[in-house]
């Protein structure tokens, strides 16, 4: 064939630089210095005038992250990680705004530009959007906080619902879980706290929109989301940052809890520039007859490493993770996700498709644990891997624990590569060679993006296509 | 069988303090929470790694592990947070003859 697969295939994003790799002036009301110690979490406390439990509970966690080594598995670009070379607190606004006019006016500027204000009118329940450190916007429907729907940026929803975010806070992920447990747990800042009353079902998404403008910044929301007995929440979070040629880092905590027969599904759309550092920190708790859904989205950072999980801690709990992962040029996707089965007739699925090109690493870590007494549990794990040239990598590290007899489980792994038959087949029907490479993704890929909300599959395709194209000729 | 095992004279175990004891091939925390004694195997149910010897929070009645922070209630031996889903063990405290002793088996 006379173009090869290598030429026929774009350079990751290639038009990030232009849509989403901007930078805004940096007119901050305070910026840490580099580094992280005891002074640092005391002043990020003092700033937010938080009750004496959680300065404690931030002091404790620094001893815990600075007690713990780095971690050695998943990926070698993990040594590159400076933890002095980060700026850990960047305030960029007085308090978050419930209307645009609030917002400082060039961080305004930035999220017009993604488009964020015009997607809250057209088809979501509430948005948060943070810069840096903190949510500069927060608004929810009337309606739904008629309803007692709660839904705050984390800083907010400590000050105005301590009681709640103290009986919740840190028992899914306790700050000493990892060491990017316990470092977010030290310098958390923003991120949502949801509370969804019994019954109440949210009909549309609510979305948070995370942007990282300063170099060497660090971001470390917190995210906790509360599903009362018989309750549906989906969140959406997405995420961009400017190209820089020095890194930042981006670990979150995420915590769900989905009471008796609730459901909560949390979808990511995550797109950082491949000078982030994405370590991320989720875990879910399913309680009886509850749901628990993450749809993960990876395209872009320099590193992921995240594998969010359920806990099915109640009777017939089930569990699903769908996971896509585009890992190019310099990137290395270490994506999966872990379902344990703790209680009897639980049922989980859990499917995750990564691509390669371009040299770039894509793996899917996971865990399948059914434990002693989790009689008649159900599960089914499908991993796919598409290589799209001769130089890129996949791997798959499935771990499977089965305590209990009485079980179905299922695993299926494949790789594939985009072979030249298949491009030939297309082209033969005379599709030109770049449609054809992105009809293949898009059909590898369409049982994930279609569980996105319309609007979201729409950008997730349009991404793909994005990192498909250009090269040509 | 019940085996009654000693732990220690019950002046050298006051309300704050902790004692580890040996019995067979079992390790067992024992705590005095306020005055009230409880007893957990030390043993984490999350990786099987120590626990006894995590922080012991006396008010609260909990210990932490010391590996992945759950924290586990020393009255019960379940579980307040993950990654531990799983109860520990817990045994008997006796007090006898100014002895603070375990009910094992």
């Amino acid at each position: 064939m006379a173009v090869t697969e290598n030429e026929a295939l774009a350079a990751i994003n290639a038009d990030y630089e232009q849509r989403y790799g901007f930078r805004d002036a940096e007119n901050y009301l305070y910026k840490a210095p580099k580094g992280l110690n005891r002074e640092i979490v005391e002043k990020i406390s003092e700033f937010k005038s938080e009750p004496q439990w959680m300065r404690e509970f931030r002091l404790k966690a620094l001893d815990h992250f600075l007690s713990r080594p780095q971690p050695t598995w998943g990926s070698p670009l993990l040594a590159e990680v400076d933890y002095d070379d980060i700026h850990y607190f960047v305030r960029a606004s007085e308090k978050p705004g419930r209307s645009w006019d609030d917002v400082p006016a060039d961080v305004k500027k930035t999220f017009d530009r993604l488009g964020i204000p015009e997607a809250e009118r057209k088809f979501l329940s509430g948005v948060g959007a943070q810069y840096e450190s903190e949510v500069v916007y927060h608004q929810v429907r009337e309606d739904l906080e008629k309803q007692g729907v709660i839904f705050k940026d984390m800083d907010s929803g400590l000050r105005e619902h301590e009681d709640i975010v103290r009986e919740y806070f840190a028992t899914v992920i306790p700050p000493n879980d990892n060491k990017l447990a316990a470092l977010n747990s030290a310098v958390w800042s923003g991120g949502s706290f949801v509370y969804v009353p019994e019954g109440v079902h949210v009909e549309m998404p609510l979305q948070a929109y995370f942007r990282i403008n300063t170099e060497n910044m660090g971001q470390f929301e917190r995210t906790l989301i509360i599903a009362e007995p018989g309750s549906y929440v989906h969140y959406v979070e997405g995420c961009t940052a400017p190209t820089y040629s020095s890194s930042s880092l981006h670990s979150a905590v995420v915590e769900l809890i989905a009471k008796p027969g609730a459901r909560i599904r949390y979808t990511t759309v995550q797109n950082w520039s491949t000078n982030v550092f994405n370590l991320v920190t989720k875990r879910a708790v399913a309680q009886e007859d509850a749901t628990v859904e993450w749809v993960d989205c990876n395209l872009g950072s320099r590193l992921t490493m995240k594998y969010p999980s359920v806990y099915l801690l109640g009777e017939r709990a089930h569990g699903e993770i769908l996971s896509i992962a585009f890992a190019g040029k310099g990137q290395h996707q270490d994506a999966g996700g872990k379902i344990i089965h703790a209680a009897p007739n639980t049922t989980s699925n859990i499917f995750a498709k990564s691509i390669s090109k371009d040299g770039g690493r894509g793996s899917y870590r996971g865990l399948l644990e059914i434990a002693k007494g989790a009689h008649g549990a159900r599960s089914k794990v499908v991993c796919d891997a598409l290589l799209l040239d001769e130089h890129s990598r996949s791997d798959t590290y499935p771990t499977i624990r089965i305590g209990e007899d009485d079980v179905n489980v299922g695993h299926e792994a494949t790789v594939s590569k985009v072979g030249e038959d298949q491009l030939f087949y297309l082209m033969s029907h005379g599709i030109p060679e770049d449609e054809a490479s992105k009809l293949i993704v898009n059909g590898f890929i369409e049982p994930i993006t279609k569980e996105l909300p319309m609007e979201y599959a729409v950008e997730m395709n349009r991404l793909i296509e994005l990192q498909m194209e250009g090269s040509i000729g | 069988m019940p085996e009654i095992i000693d732990v220690c004279p019950i002046e050298e175990l006051p309300p704050g303090e902790r004692r580890l004891v040996e019995w067979e091939d079992l390790e067992i925390g024992v705590f005095n929470c306020g005055g009230n004694l409880y007893a957990i195997e030390d043993r984490c149910s999350h990786d099987d790694g120590p626990l006894a010897e995590g922080e012991f929070d006396e008010e609260n009645c909990t210990v932490e592990c010391p590996r992945h922070g759950s924290l586990f209630d020393l009255t019960t031996g379940k579980p307040k947070t993950l990654p531990a889903y799983v109860p520990v063990d817990t045994f008997a405290v006796i007090i006898e003859d100014q002895t603070i002793k375990l009910e094992v088996e």
